[in-house]
């Protein structure tokens, strides 16, 4: 590592392995951060960089230097997960928007083992909830595909049918319309709120 | 639960204090923040997750954070305490006082049992 003024140099080596940490950083902090939070937080990882490696000047060994550094600040996908931790769930928490909760719930799923589960749980409540939105929206279109099915008599289930199976008859009028959207709403509504019940207990795990 | 995760545990519960105890001495970049926690504690493992914290103090007002381009090569990102950190840092203080002492009056308790008694 040389000086020029205040400024010091890497050598081309040493320059692209932090240009290298800091791709990374910014590839992973870009998968969930808005691009200006982004660079503030790239950018402020450079300084620390510049800076650990300016008070390293006079290391014989400018890669060992260089590597010491770069592991003291944490492998760039850890330092990612950090910020990801400390922002989405926050963000997902604080403001209960449908976006900020899917992007928190997929980063847990993406990390840990019950973050997965519950990500999958929480996809089903979802799907449910807009199946039934769905079933309110086709009743009008196609009043004869939607309502409640019948096999050899017994109910057995709402949905919508294109076309009727043999031994499948469908019954229901237009009240279908309500109940599923009274379904929907409901589901809708339990989902979201566990999602964010297990959000705020997983920033407090965090955080405790 | 095993010792180290309730090592890890009662750090991460110490690192906001910390960190608000260091900034309140005056403004510090996020460099010389790190270095003077690690001349007093052992809090920080991973010098990276330093930022996010304070991204998130900054987040909830308690920090207020500043980029200076001309003190040095390179641009720092200054902290500095808010109105709403310092009150919480007061509040943090206390709370944290009345809790080790507490703690230190159970550890007294349980290694003198007799006088405990009394």
């Amino acid at each position: 590592m040389r000086r020029k003024g205040l400024a010091v140099l890497l050598s081309e080596t040493g320059e692209s392995r932090v240009n290298g940490y800091l791709f990374v950083l910014e590839r992973s902090l870009g998968t969930f951060l808005p691009h200006e939070v982004m660079r503030d937080a790239v950018r402020e990882i450079e300084s620390h960089l510049r800076e650990r490696i300016a008070s390293a000047v006079a290391a014989p060994d400018e890669r060992a230097a260089v590597e010491r550094i770069l592991a003291e600040l944490g492998p760039p996908l850890r330092v990612a997960q950090a910020y990801s931790a400390e922002r989405t769930i926050d963000e997902a928490v604080t403001t209960g928007r449908f976006v900020p909760m899917w992007r928190a719930m997929l980063h847990l799923a993406g990390t840990t083992i019950s973050g997965f589960w519950f990500a999958i749980a929480l996809l089903i409540g979802y799907t449910a909830s807009f199946a039934f939105f769905a079933l309110a929206i086709l009743k009008p279109i196609f009043p004869a595909n939607v309502g409640v099915q019948y096999v050899h008599g017994i109910p057995v289930g709402l949905g919508a049918h294109f076309p009727l199976t043999t031994g499948t008859e469908l019954h229901g009028g237009y009240w279908v319309i309500p109940i599923a959207l009274f379904c929907g709403t409901g589901i809708f509504v339990g989902t979201h709120r566990g999602a964010r019940q297990f959000l705020a207990w997983w920033r407090g795990r965090l955080r405790s | 639960m095993p010792l180290d995760t309730w090592q890890e545990q009662l750090r991460r519960g110490g690192l906001d204090l910390a960190i608000l105890l260091t900034v309140s001495a005056g403004p510090r970049y996020g460099l010389s923040l790190i270095q003077h926690l690690e001349d007093f504690t052992d809090l920080v493992v991973t010098e990276g997750t330093i930022y996010p914290i304070l991204g998130r103090l900054t987040r909830e007002g308690l920090l207020e954070a500043t980029w200076v381009e001309d003190e040095a090569p390179h641009p720092r990102k200054y902290y500095r305490l808010t109105k709403l950190g310092l009150k919480r840092l007061a509040d943090m203080k206390a709370d944290w006082r009345a809790f080790t002492e507490k703690i230190g009056r159970l550890i007294d308790a349980a290694e003198r049992p007799g006088r405990a008694a009394q």
